[in-house]
């Protein structure tokens, strides 16, 4: 399992989903990936290899590059713990145990290994108070003289303790605090990240003013040479700062339209947060990277400055600079803000155009392709029906009567016109092969309306002459009912009449037998 | 204060004979009338106050031997009075302590077991160095002090025996001075990881060992599972033992690493470790144990019997079975050093063994016999309600239920075990600060999840017990019902006027003892040979030992070359 180091700022989900840390992933072999050409270089993985615990432990962090190859274990074997012998290894492919006894191992690392393992049966369990139990028995590793690598213990730590007062029911923001404060100072690689979450984890409770504070001292925080990563966090912190002032703004902006005579006071302030805001996120907007939240939260000051200029900048720049990378929703925000500030549709066409480029079934092609039907140009209905045909390539929107329905009207408007026969063929070369089995085969009719069977029978006729035997089937289903009736009737007749027969030939039969016995008795 | 230290101390003074004792400084009694300073006195209970009423002693930046007055005191009282100065610079003439001492006057019985090792000289049997001389006395002190513990029940004084033991360190090269980064006088020979290691070097496993040597000499029922059981439950200040030393006695430097306690050790190390300490020392012949000792196979298959749920009836066969390996002979189970042949009997493995080979002999164990000779028991519970006969089904069922729950139990106390004191280690002052951060910082933590679990520091600590189970029907027992009472029932039969068992078959895995001599067990070779019920019971008393189960099984191969009639190629 490989993570996309992203700077994205996916809300909380990140920190929530740790629970990696405990080595599931154990399949995966260490030295096939590092052989692997085809890992990218944004994807960097660093296994950890824990003699003393006896963990394998495999994290993955974009902050280091380097990767650590698991060691030769000792082989020195103690005379209590007899090794068992080695030739009855299994050919199965097993993963490696994940808590596996060392040989030389102390009672100390015998507790932790313990300890660890039974932390992980409770969370997979649910059994947050039995695990919040174990874990501070298992706060002494950070006391391990011997620990190959502190830092290791300390993330660990971290990352389940933050699990467990997640789920914990007993969790008050108080423990939060002083967890995250111990978690700060024991590894100063971590200080930055911790900081974040601590901040984060004030955010989705709401205290703006908490969260701020928060990143204010790890912005100020400084240790050693700054590192590649270490300027990138700081840029993230840059932009939640801003975030948050954006967030308190809001917050002020509420406040103050409700109030009837705002005070002069609270408005200059109101101000003072956008301004901080607004440097903070026009810097970080420099960067390439993915910036959604931001934007908005940037376009949406600027919008009630009434900065359409700037908006306008800095969306047109989110969306062309091509240093940053393909972002579809940067297409979609700058069509909203065009839409929303009804722009000439040409600007609007322009926008679309480039989405329906990178995601041809986004729900936005729709409104694009009515926005070509308006233009009232012949050449733009083509486009208009390459677009909703793109639609109807992906199985989401199989079933749209809205889309089935703008083909059909497309088309209608189309073959008015002359040329429409080509324009619809050289659509359908490449669909030709696989549309009838997608769309319009019995199977796939049986689910649907009548309205939208009747509108495929047309689009069938159109596209498709090909196709013809569906407008048939569907045709012929319809109509199942009232033949099987037809059919019982009939048989019924038929059974009546051949009963009917049957008995004139008995009659017959009779009678010619007892012409015979008149005829014998005569003789 | 004084009266109520010395308030043991009755005698009158040599002097005046006035009966008025105080302490000195130097922790030495005094006549208060005339001022006679006596060395001598008895009474085990009073250095235990002193112990505890060190306050008024000098504090010293740094401890050594000399420094701390009334540990030296004590240590002389305990041992009759005789001046004794830490041998750093060893000559035999001022380690000449044991035939001096001056008892008081007991009679003989009280002298043996309030000083066992009293004027048993040291034998010189192999050539030594006065340094390795100087060691063994000084050793042979220390099994003497670990029997004042154990046989007065003063577990406090625990704490002087460890911090004694990181005292007794003598080498080849013994030189005066302190060390710098060390309180003690000899941190200098710590100073390398393979000294350490070396078997030269006191450490806190041959602390144990020592102590394991004082239990047995005084014949305590106390075997070495479990002693161990005791320490790992904390009975035993061992895995921070440092806690309980006085205030002056600050360990910093190298000595802190002796204290640095990580691991218990196995009982096949520590076994290991008595038998070469008790050579080393060249101890005298042990105390016989005969047939009233706990220690002798006849009393402590009692134990076992009692411990895994067995009726009480099977002792008896389980004595023949000792009378025919002729293992009743004290001579036997005596454990003399000095003798190369002799090696230090496991007398709990041993015992456990015996128990097991009777079983063999009433149940053969084969995984057929046993459930047929189950079904007979349960028919004759049946026909008849009055009767009570040991159904081996029934046995398993609730034996094997309450193993499980005992090792989920162990596994749990394993995993909460905390093996970091309060009281922080660390060998330089440049680390003391990480050191006392991490502390800090894993106290704090481990309190906030206290809280979170909403559950009580930690179990109740329960009283010291020999047993791991708990049989019965009253409320203390958890483990389930007893079976001690029950009968034998068709198990067996009366035979030649006597009860024999009902079963007449026997089986043995091969009893050829192994020539190689790097060889320990098969047992992991032929496990999966072995009859299901009979592993199973080797498993059990693996548990309550605590041992691997080869050591249960190799036992029980030594038991049956004894017991079984020697076949004639």
């Amino acid at each position: 399992m490989v993570t996309k180091s992203d700077t994205r700022p996916t809300s909380k989900q990140k920190q929530f989903n740790l629970l990696t840390t405990f080595g599931y992933d154990e399949t995966c072999d260490p030295t096939s990936i590092i052989s692997n050409p085809s890992v990218r270089p944004t994807y960097r993985i660093r296994f950890l290899h824990m003699d003393s615990v006896g963990l394998r432990l495999k994290i993955m962090d974009d902050l280091t590059t380097e990767v650590i190859v698991p060691e030769g274990e000792y082989e020195s074997p103690d005379e209590e713990h007899v090794k068992k012998s080695q030739g009855k290894t299994s050919n199965f492919p097993l993963a490696p145990p994940v808590f596996k006894e060392t040989p030389k191992e102390s009672g100390f690392h015998k507790t932790i290994r313990t300890c660890l393992q039974k932390i992980r049966e409770a969370m997979l369990h649910h059994r947050w108070l039995e695990a919040s139990q174990f874990m501070s028995s298992y706060c002494q590793t950070l006391e391990d003289t011997t620990a190959t690598m502190p830092q290791l213990q300390s993330e660990m730590i971290w990352k389940m303790g933050t699990e467990i007062l997640h789920h914990n029911p007993n969790s008050k923001i108080e423990d939060y605090n002083s967890f995250y404060e111990r978690m700060k100072n024991s590894g100063v690689k971590q200080y930055l990240v911790v900081c974040l979450e601590h901040a984060f984890h004030f955010l989705v409770k709401g205290h703006f003013e908490e969260a701020k504070r928060q990143l204010s001292i790890a912005e100020s925080w400084r240790y050693g040479r700054k590192s590649a990563g270490q300027s990138q966090r700081i840029k993230l912190i840059q932009a939640y700062k801003g975030f948050l002032d954006y967030l308190i703004w809001c917050n002020k902006k509420a406040t103050l339209s409700i109030m009837d005579d705002p005070d002069a006071g609270a408005i200059q302030e109101m101000h003072s947060y956008f301004r901080q805001s607004s440097v903070n996120l026009k810097e970080v907007m420099k960067t390439p990277g993915v910036w959604d939240p931001f934007l908005l939260s940037y376009v949406d000051m600027q919008e009630f400055y009434n900065d359409h200029d700037g908006a306008l900048k800095v969306l047109n720049n989110y969306s062309y600079d091509n240093g940053f990378p393909p972002n579809p929703n940067a297409h979609v925000y700058l069509y909203q803000y065009l839409k929303k500030h009804e722009a000439p549709p040409k600007e609007q066409i322009q926008v679309l155009k480039i989405l329906h480029a990178l995601v041809p079934s986004h729900a936005l092609m729709l409104e694009y392709c009515s926005l070509l039907l308006q233009s009232g140009k012949q050449s733009n209905f083509g486009k208009a029906l390459g677009v909703c045909l793109d639609l109807l390539d992906y199985a989401c929107w199989r079933n749209s009567l809205d889309v089935w329905s703008q083909v059909k009207n497309i088309l209608l408007r189309l073959r008015t016109s002359e040329g429409w026969s080509e324009i619809v063929e050289e659509l359908m070369v490449k669909r030709k092969d696989w549309w009838p089995a997608l769309h319009f085969t019995h199977s796939s009719s049986s689910k649907e309306n009548g309205e939208l069977e009747e509108i495929k029978i047309f689009v069938a006729e159109v596209l498709c002459p090909s196709a013809s035997m569906y407008s048939y089937q569907v045709k012929r289903q319809s109509r199942g009912e009232s033949l099987c009736k037809t059919k019982k009737t009939k048989r019924k007749r038929n059974y009546v009449t051949s009963r009917k027969c049957r008995e004139n030939l008995k009659r017959k039969r009779e009678q010619t037998s007892r012409g015979r016995q008149h005829k014998d008795q005569c003789v | 204060m004084d009266e109520e230290e010395t308030g043991g101390y009755k005698e009158p003074c040599s002097i005046c004979a006035a009966v008025e004792w105080g302490i000195s400084d130097e922790g030495r009694f005094y006549c208060k009338s005339c001022h006679n300073v006596i060395e001598n006195m008895g009474g085990n209970g009073w250095f235990v106050r002193v112990f505890s009423s060190s306050s008024n002693t000098r504090l010293k930046p740094s401890w050594t031997w000399e420094s701390v007055p009334t540990l030296r005191t004590m240590f002389c009282v305990s041992f009759g009075g005789c001046t004794f100065r830490k041998p750093d610079k060893p000559t035999p003439t001022t380690l000449s302590i044991l035939p001096n001492s001056k008892c008081a006057p007991r009679t003989q019985s009280q002298t043996a077991l309030q000083n066992p090792l009293c004027g048993l000289p040291v034998r010189q049997r192999r050539r030594v160095g006065p340094a390795e001389q100087a060691l063994q006395q000084v050793l042979f002190m220390f099994v003497h002090l670990c029997v004042c513990v154990f046989v007065h029940h003063h577990l406090d004084l625990w704490a002087l025996c460890v911090c004694m033991s990181c005292d007794l360190n003598l080498s080849e090269n013994s030189n005066d001075g302190l060390s710098v980064t060390s309180g003690s006088a000899d941190a200098s020979f710590y100073l390398t990881p393979r000294q350490r290691k070396s078997q030269r070097m006191m450490s806190m496993p041959k602390t144990l060992a020592l102590c394991y040597l004082a239990l047995l000499w005084a014949r305590e029922a106390i075997t070495l599972a479990d002693l161990l059981r005791l320490v790992s439950e904390g009975c035993i200040p061992y895995v921070n033992a440092h806690e309980g030393f006085p205030e002056e006695m600050r360990l910093y430097g190298r000595d802190a690493l002796i204290f640095r306690v990580e691991s218990i050790p196995s009982h096949r190390a520590l076994h290991k470790e008595a038998y070469t300490l008790a050579v080393f020392l060249d101890l005298p012949p042990f105390p016989p144990i005969t047939q009233d000792c706990l220690l002798h196979p006849s009393l402590l298959t009692i134990r076992y019997l009692t411990e895994v749920n067995l009726p009480d009836e099977l002792q008896d066969f389980v004595c023949r079975v000792i009378e025919q390996a002729g293992m009743e002979d004290e001579a036997f189970h005596s454990f003399r050093p000095m003798k190369s042949t002799c090696l230090l009997p496991l007398y709990d493995v041993q015992a456990a063994a015996l128990v097991l080979v009777t079983m063999k002999l009433l149940f053969k164990l084969d995984d057929r016999r046993e459930w047929d000779l189950a079904n007979t028991a349960s028919d004759m519970n049946k026909e008849t309600p009055g009767e009570n006969c040991f159904n081996v089904r029934k046995w398993y069922k609730i034996v094997e239920s309450a193993l499980t729950r005992a090792r989920q139990r162990q596994e749990e106390n394993i995993a909460r075990k905390q093996w970091k004191s309060q009281k922080v280690l660390y060998t330089s002052k440049k680390n003391k600060a990480v050191v006392l951060k991490r502390r800090r910082v894993a106290e704090q933590l481990q309190m906030t999840f206290q809280k979170l679990s909403g559950l009580s520091t930690s179990p109740p600590p329960s009283s010291p017990s020999s047993f791991c189970f708990r049989w019965g029907d009253e409320d203390g027992a958890v483990d389930g019902p007893s079976l001690h009472q029950q009968n034998l029932g068709s198990l067996v039969v009366l035979r030649d006027g006597e009860l024999q068992p009902s079963n007449s078959t026997y089986w043995h895995p091969s009893l050829r003892v192994c020539q190689d001599r790097g060889c320990k067990s098969h047992y992991e070779e032929v496990e999966a040979t072995l009859p299901k019920m009979f592993v199973w019971l080797v498993q059990l008393f693996s548990f309550i030992l605590n041992v691997q189960p080869s050591c249960v099984y190799e036992e029980v191969l030594k038991v049956e070359r004894r017991f079984l009639p020697k076949v004639p190629n």
